[in-house]
């Protein structure tokens, strides 16, 4: 999967990069007293892309999205929408939004609340298919503060898909969902993306990223540390898992010419199994031959994102100490 | 916008209990107050009989309790949710939200007014001439304007728990200091002072000048005004700051 939509991101950023960018930052800052929460962040999205913007908590990803929105006004630097401003392009009906701390209008039903966005949009779709497209047609008729977590989310959803919009902007979309109706949401969440839609969204769910997302935005305290497909970020980050089992229980000089292996970025010994990380698996597996070893179970495997987002963090963090 | 003026309003009428306090309460309050008065003796110093004096009162009761609850208290709970944030993301203007909660409050506070005076007409026989009927019904609907202001400001200017007791205060000490309870000429000769500059005097003596056939009072006129200005400056003022800070 991720490396199919891999694919379809380069073809659609090499073919459309002459277009106006769905969203542009340039230079953007933005400081809540001494914290710099967005520090002279620079990016463009590009037409129907799928991004992840990702980033442990204070990040800036919140931030970022309130910018791109129009809700909170950078310090400095230029955010633009589809070549305007934030606030025109929504005017113009070309952004829908689910937000995580957008609220709901209570004491109205599903169906009531859904028709407003509706009548809101300047290119609305029927209420109807709105509904349907958001699982929402059984629970139409119900009060919105009668429902669940994952019921609600589905509501944003449906008001950030009201109308044909060209850029939606999720902020940890599936937040409260469990894992049926997080993936029943991503494949709604596809068939926007393959209407040619621009899709961008923030998650805390790594996996998501790596399934979804074309291409993905580290976030780190308000910089973009790294920017790519998921598989370029996880190479970024050296990654590559390694591990085997010895004949022989590991000695001490032994355990000392593992950890003199070329690449190694972390060893883990116990008992005959040897775990290793490696940022050239190819370089230390051939090298580990040299020592004269005979690994038995050879096992090479790429990192999650998860792991790998932990490890370009940290390396960033040791960096700047 | 005119879709959500009609999900505010639906929303509105669907409350019973914001419907009884801003539609009926007046009304019973009405009945309690001016029930057992006789309709000849005189309200000291306004020609007025007490049913007459309180009718209006009371209408200006009612229209101040659907504007000034219905604004500040929903504006402060949806500011909180995140409603009014997500909102800002749909193509309604930015004062859109402000006006439609205005307007459905103008709505509800019409039909408070006008059942203050088919109970005073039928219960207590409060006869005056068609123009008169006419004219209070819109000086107390217009007037109820200076208090929806009133409600947005507090809805901007105070969150969560706290709106509730603030708008509690002001709501009871406008409406009581005001006069609106009883006639503020049987209050002592200072807080008879103090009261004649606060919006709900000037309100009520402005629908009691209708019903005596007289001309406002310039007075009455001016502190309206500067109210309506004051409140709506302050709203617009406060609805900014939240805007940037949001």
């Amino acid at each position: 999967m991720a490396v199919m939509t891999t694919t379809s991101a380069q073809a659609s950023t090499t073919g459309k990069t002459a277009a106006t960018p769905a969203v542009r930052f340039d230079q953007v800052s933005k400081a809540y007293g001494e914290v710099r929460a967005v520090d002279g962040l620079t990016l463009a999205l590009h037409p129907g892309e799928t991004v992840a913007l990702l980033g442990p908590n204070g990040a800036g990803k919140s931030t970022t999205l309130d910018l791109l929105l129009g809700l909170k006004q950078a310090d400095s630097g230029t955010v633009s929408v589809f070549g305007t401003s934030p606030r025109e392009a929504i005017v113009a009906g070309r952004v829908g939004a689910m937000l995580q701390s957008g609220g709901l209008m209570d004491e109205v039903t599903v169906a009531e609340l859904v028709r407003l966005a509706c009548a809101l949009h300047p290119r609305p779709y029927r209420a109807a298919d709105v509904l349907a497209r958001a699982g929402l047609a059984q629970i139409a008729d119900r009060k919105v503060n009668k429902l669940s977590g994952g019921q609600v989310q589905r509501v944003r959803f449906a008001l950030a898909t009201a109308g044909d919009s060209d850029l939606i902007v999720l902020d940890e979309p599936t937040t409260g969902m469990d894992v049926s109706a997080r993936q029943s949401f991503w494949a709604t969440m596809r068939e926007q993306a393959d209407a040619g839609r621009t899709v961008l969204f923030a998650t805390h769910y790594l996996e998501e990223a790596d399934a979804v997302a074309d291409r993905v935005l580290v976030l780190h305290r308000g910089r973009l540390l790294a920017d790519g497909t998921a598989a370029e970020i996880k190479a970024k980050a050296g990654a590559r898992r390694i591990s085997f089992d010895l004949a022989d229980e590991i000695a001490g000089t032994d355990e000392a010419a593992l950890r003199d292996l070329p690449f190694l970025t972390s060893l883990d010994v116990s008992g005959h199994t040897v775990r290793i990380q490696s940022s050239d698996a190819d370089a230390t597996v051939h090298a580990l031959y040299g020592l004269g070893l005979y690994p038995r179970n050879l096992e090479v495997a790429g990192l999650g994102l998860e792991q790998a987002f932990v490890a370009i963090t940290a390396a960033e963090e040791a960096k700047q100490k | 916008m005119k879709s959500l003026i009609k999900l505010e309003l639906a929303r509105a009428l669907r409350n019973r209990k914001f419907l009884f306090f801003s539609v009926m309460y007046p009304s019973l309050l009405f009945l309690i107050i001016a029930g057992n008065a006789d309709s000849t003796t005189k309200v000291d110093g306004t020609g007025l009989t007490l049913p007459t004096y309180m009718m209006v009162s009371m209408a200006s009761f009612g229209a101040l309790t659907a504007v000034l609850m219905g604004n500040s208290e929903r504006i402060a709970k949806e500011r909180e949710s995140g409603w009014v944030r997500q909102l800002r993301l749909t193509s309604l203007p930015g004062r859109g939200y402000v006006l439609a909660k205005t307007a459905s409050a103008a709505v509800v506070s019409l039909p408070s007014i006008v059942i203050v005076f088919v109970v005073a007409a039928a219960v207590k026989d409060v006869r005056l001439d068609a123009w008169q009927w006419l004219a209070l019904t819109g000086a107390i609907w217009a007037g109820s304007l200076v208090f929806a202001a009133l409600g947005v400001a507090l809805g901007y200017l105070a969150s969560g728990d706290a709106v509730r007791p603030i708008t509690m205060i002001v709501y009871f000490g406008m409406s009581m200091l005001g006069g609106l309870w009883m006639p503020s000429t049987t209050f002592p000769d200072w807080l008879q002072n103090i009261a004649k500059w606060l919006p709900t005097h000037a309100y009520a003596d402005l629908g009691r000048a209708i019903e005596q056939s007289s001309a406002p009072q310039a007075q009455d006129l001016a502190v309206l005004v500067a109210s309506f200005v004051l409140f709506a400056g302050g709203a617009a003022w406060l609805y900014r700051k939240d805007t940037l800070k949001a």
